[in-house]
């Protein structure tokens, strides 16, 4: 019916949500005793607030009343692609149904709020020096696992230690490549000392592949995790099912029962969603999109996100390195049309680099590239390309992808350019396709948690990811150079002109940010808006409920 | 096939290092005669070895399927065979009647309708028309009786019954009606005895042969080659397994299933050579 977006809702100047815990707590109880609007306002006037004030947090007050978390019930999520691959080892996650089913079970050093903050989690607090090399992680110290032990500071250096050195099978080891050593100062306290300053660390370390295990762990046939399920059965390509774990620091999850599985085909997902046999699934195709929305009690659950399409023009080969050539495909793509056409508005433009709205760095100031076909064509006429053929090779890796390029071949030969979409399949692709050396290949990449993390990964000349094979010491200095810079005006500055820098000079033609859309039930709540993944971020288990239960 | 099982499992974030680390503990960076003598080695003693793609064994991974390909299998054979063979004599005891063109068009039809526009048919009318039932197989099958757990795979079993039974109908017509066209029978029909019973006690015994031949083919495809099926109602069986190895590059999986089939396929057959024999006596004395 609605359609949830990641939207805050403040009311008036002073709301609910600042009140401290211990107030929101009394609150909440004396509106549960029957208090009503009138008195909860007089005694908030009394206290010296004004009646817009007091009535605001009144109403805020009632709504999460109203959102306070019933235990019971059962939810089934289904995620897309499983199979034997599906792992409970934190290190070797890679899909978004490793990410939910790792939150079920593990914890992390802190947690990712829905703006892309962090707040501590494992960590009760985290201190960096001055310039951000050293960094001081107080653990809490009573944590306790599923299998009954107490968590201390050996278990988060195992931890750490698995994302670190040359051998390391981590698919999160770039994010942590700084530190250089940990040191265990107590018990309940480490510091980890860094090759360079890194201000963005904790965000880091709270992104899927840092979730905390148990010393010495290395076989993961099950989960011995800190977080609010336990596992109560797991087979890979089977399902997952998660029972609370009471005992869990920040409170049992509030399900009796979480299943998660994969349905691979996306009608059937669908059916099954719309049937009411699954409780939440992901991506929607945008095309279901109105059957959804047009469903009783099933909603659109979409996050804005900096996930993004891309048609990659390797620098290091020609055509691809032809800086007209470049120019002209990214005036003819129409990227409005892939936006509200192809992902039926569940996405936003992209602008020829990689940081979109989502991300705290993104800078309004950048212009948007228009379609602007005259200007293409005096491009192209400028390139000398001609009338020989350029093929892109495309793989619908992300929804739109495929459809991206055929947007591109069909604004292209208006000007006269020979373009050819060359379609294979996704299976592979990663390893057969992209940066392989062809001249135009699509991508996607899903957020990063800071614009640092982004640019240093796909766009560092040294970086192994560097998808355009794009050189340029200018970027790579200040990249790094921006990891230490405190003053707000100039980071802000620095992030503008490095994102110019690729949009200008890169090689990437990126059309298109894609949301995460899923469904969920009306009945689900406890969602999460983090844009880094399906399911809010996979941030969700711990905080999801049924209104029915 | 590019990639290896490494590869796919640390996906777009591969590189070298962690390529060559992650090889070494699989086993990969060993010579492929070796890999596979060893495989062979193991396998021969009951091993079938740990899953390239997985965290656990090779065994478990089918262990955790073969129960819900087994209770399809056997669900569907135990309704969609007994009913298309008798639909099958029926039309071949009437043939050229209203009903024996009725049958053949829908088995002709049947053929030509792929498994996933059958099950999907069948989900709108019963599921999403009639509110019955749900659009994929949910949950597990531990501790169900017989009738639960034909309410649990009710719709997949209904989609190969139909799947099964366009062969099935077609081939015992044909097999039957290629026995009456037969001297014999032309002898019987002159002696005057009623069309049912020449085909029911001298047509259908001879044609036994081709029938079970034809049901032993199917009964191995229900085991191995139910993949549309598995993934259109998303229950995880052997067909989804060894698709998945394909594309996770895992061959110690694909290895150990192929074997299964293999067998599967090869005992199946046997089954119907013995059943043909048993049933035509010219067969146990050879000329």
């Amino acid at each position: 019916m609605k359609t949830y977006k990641n939207s805050r809702g403040v009311v008036g100047n002073f709301s609910y949500d600042d009140l401290r815990p211990h107030e929101k707590e009394g609150l909440i109880t004396a509106i549960k005793k029957g208090a009503t609007r009138r008195e909860v306002m007089g005694w908030m006037m009394a206290a010296g607030a004004t009646v817009a004030t007091a009535g605001s947090v009144f109403t805020g007050a009632s709504a999460a009343f109203a959102a306070t978390p019933k235990r019971g019930g059962k939810i089934i999520a289904a995620g897309d692609q499983h199979g034997p691959k599906d792992t409970l080892d934190p290190i070797l996650n890679t899909a978004a149904i490793d990410y939910f089913r790792g939150r079920m079970f593990y914890n992390k050093l802190v947690r990712l709020k829905d703006d892309l903050s962090w707040e501590p989690d494992i960590a009760s607090e985290v201190i960096p020096n001055a310039d951000a090399t050293n960094w001081t992680f107080k653990l809490r110290k009573d944590i306790e696992w599923h299998n009954g032990k107490t968590l201390d500071a050996d278990d988060v250096i195992y931890t750490l230690e698995r994302h670190l050195g040359k051998d390391t099978k981590s698919n999160g080891k770039a994010l942590v490549s700084m530190i250089k050593d940990i040191h265990k100062v107590n018990k309940h306290e480490i510091m980890l000392h860094l090759d360079s300053p890194n201000a963005d660390l904790p965000m880091a370390l709270g992104t899927f592949h840092f979730s905390v295990v148990q010393n010495g762990v290395d076989k993961f046939d099950t989960a011995i995790g800190t977080g609010p399920y336990k596992v109560k059965e797991f087979k890979p390509g089977v399902r997952t099912i998660g029972v609370p774990f009471a005992n869990c620091f920040s409170g049992a999850g509030y399900l009796d029962e979480i299943e998660h599985y994969g349905i691979g085909d996306p009608n059937a997902r669908l059916a099954a969603f719309l049937n009411g046999d699954v409780d939440m699934m992901v991506n929607v195709d945008p095309k279901a999109i109105p059957e959804v929305e047009k469903a009783e009690g099933k909603d659109i659950w979409t996050v804005e996100s900096g996930r993004y399409l891309s048609i990659v023009c390797h620098q290091g080969v020609d055509p691809s390195n032809n800086r007209d050539l470049i120019r002209a495909m990214q005036l003819c793509i129409n990227r409005k049309r892939i936006v509200k056409g192809d992902l039926k508005g569940m996405g936003s433009l992209g602008n020829d680099q990689p940081i979109g709205s989502a991300y705290f760095d993104h800078s309004k100031d950048l212009e948007q590239r228009p379609l602007d076909l005259e200007k293409a064509k005096y491009h192209f006429n400028k390139s000398g390309v001609g009338n020989t053929e350029v093929e892109i090779i495309a793989a619908e890796v992300a929804p739109g992808a495929v459809a991206q390029c055929e947007n591109l071949q069909r604004e292209a030969k208006k000007i006269g350019m020979n373009l050819r979409v060359k379609k294979v399949t996704t299976d592979g692709y990663w390893g057969a396709v992209w940066m392989q050396g062809s001249p135009f290949n699509v991508t996607t990449w899903n957020m990063r948690p800071t614009a640092n993390i982004m640019l240093t990964l796909a766009y560092a000349s040294s970086s192994k990811w560097n998808e355009t094979f794009w050189k340029s010491d200018k970027f790579d200095n200040d990249l790094v150079a921006v990891r230490g810079v405190t003053d707000a005006g100039k980071r802000k500055q620095m992030y503008h002109d490095l994102q110019e820098d690729i949009n200008m000079n890169g090689g990437s033609i990126t059309p298109a940010h894609l949301n995460y859309t899923d469904g969920a039930a009306s009945y689900v709540k406890g969602l999460t808006f983090c844009p880094l993944n399906n399911f809010g971020g996979a941030e969700s288990p711990p905080y999801l409920w049924r209104s029915d239960a | 096939m590019p990639g290896d099982a490494a590869q796919i499992r640390l996906g777009q974030n591969a590189d070298e290092d962690s390529l060559r680390a992650f090889r070494a503990e699989l086993g990969l960076d060993k010579p492929l005669y070796y890999q596979y003598l060893n495989w062979l080695f193991n396998f021969v003693q009951g091993d079938f070895g740990m899953s390239l793609s997985s965290d656990y064994p090779t065994i478990q991974l089918i262990r955790d399927r073969y129960e819900n390909t087994l209770v399809v299998s056997l669900l569907t054979a135990a309704i969609g065979i007994p009913i298309s063979v008798s639909l099958g004599i029926i039309a071949a005891m009437f043939p050229g009647t209203i009903y024996d063109r009725i049958l053949t068009l829908g088995s002709v039809t049947l053929v030509a309708a792929p498994e996933f526009f059958t099950a999907t048919l069948l989900v709108l009318f019963f599921v999403f028309f009639l509110d019955i039932g749900s659009a994929v197989v949910v949950g597990g099958i531990e501790g169900k009786n017989i009738f639960q757990l034909l309410a649990h795979f009710w719709l997949p079993v209904m989609t190969l019954c139909f799947v099964i039974a366009s062969q099935l109908i077609r081939m015992t017509r044909a097999a039957v009606l290629n026995v009456m066209s037969s001297p014999y029978i032309e002898m019987a029909i002159l002696k005057g005895i009623p069309r049912s019973r020449i085909v029911i006690r001298h047509a259908l015994l001879n044609s036994i042969g081709p029938i079970v031949n034809i049901i032993a083919l199917n009964l191995a495809y229900l085991v191995t080659g139910v993949i549309v099926v598995e993934v259109y109602f998303g229950y995880s069986g052997l067909a989804t397994l060894i698709v998945q190895g394909v594309q996770t590059r895992d061959f110690i999986l694909i290895q150990a299933l192929g074997m299964i089939f293999c067998c599967t396929y090869v005992i199946l057959m046997i089954i119907a050579d013995v059943a043909a024999i048993v049933s035509n006596p010219r067969l146990r004395h050879p000329k």
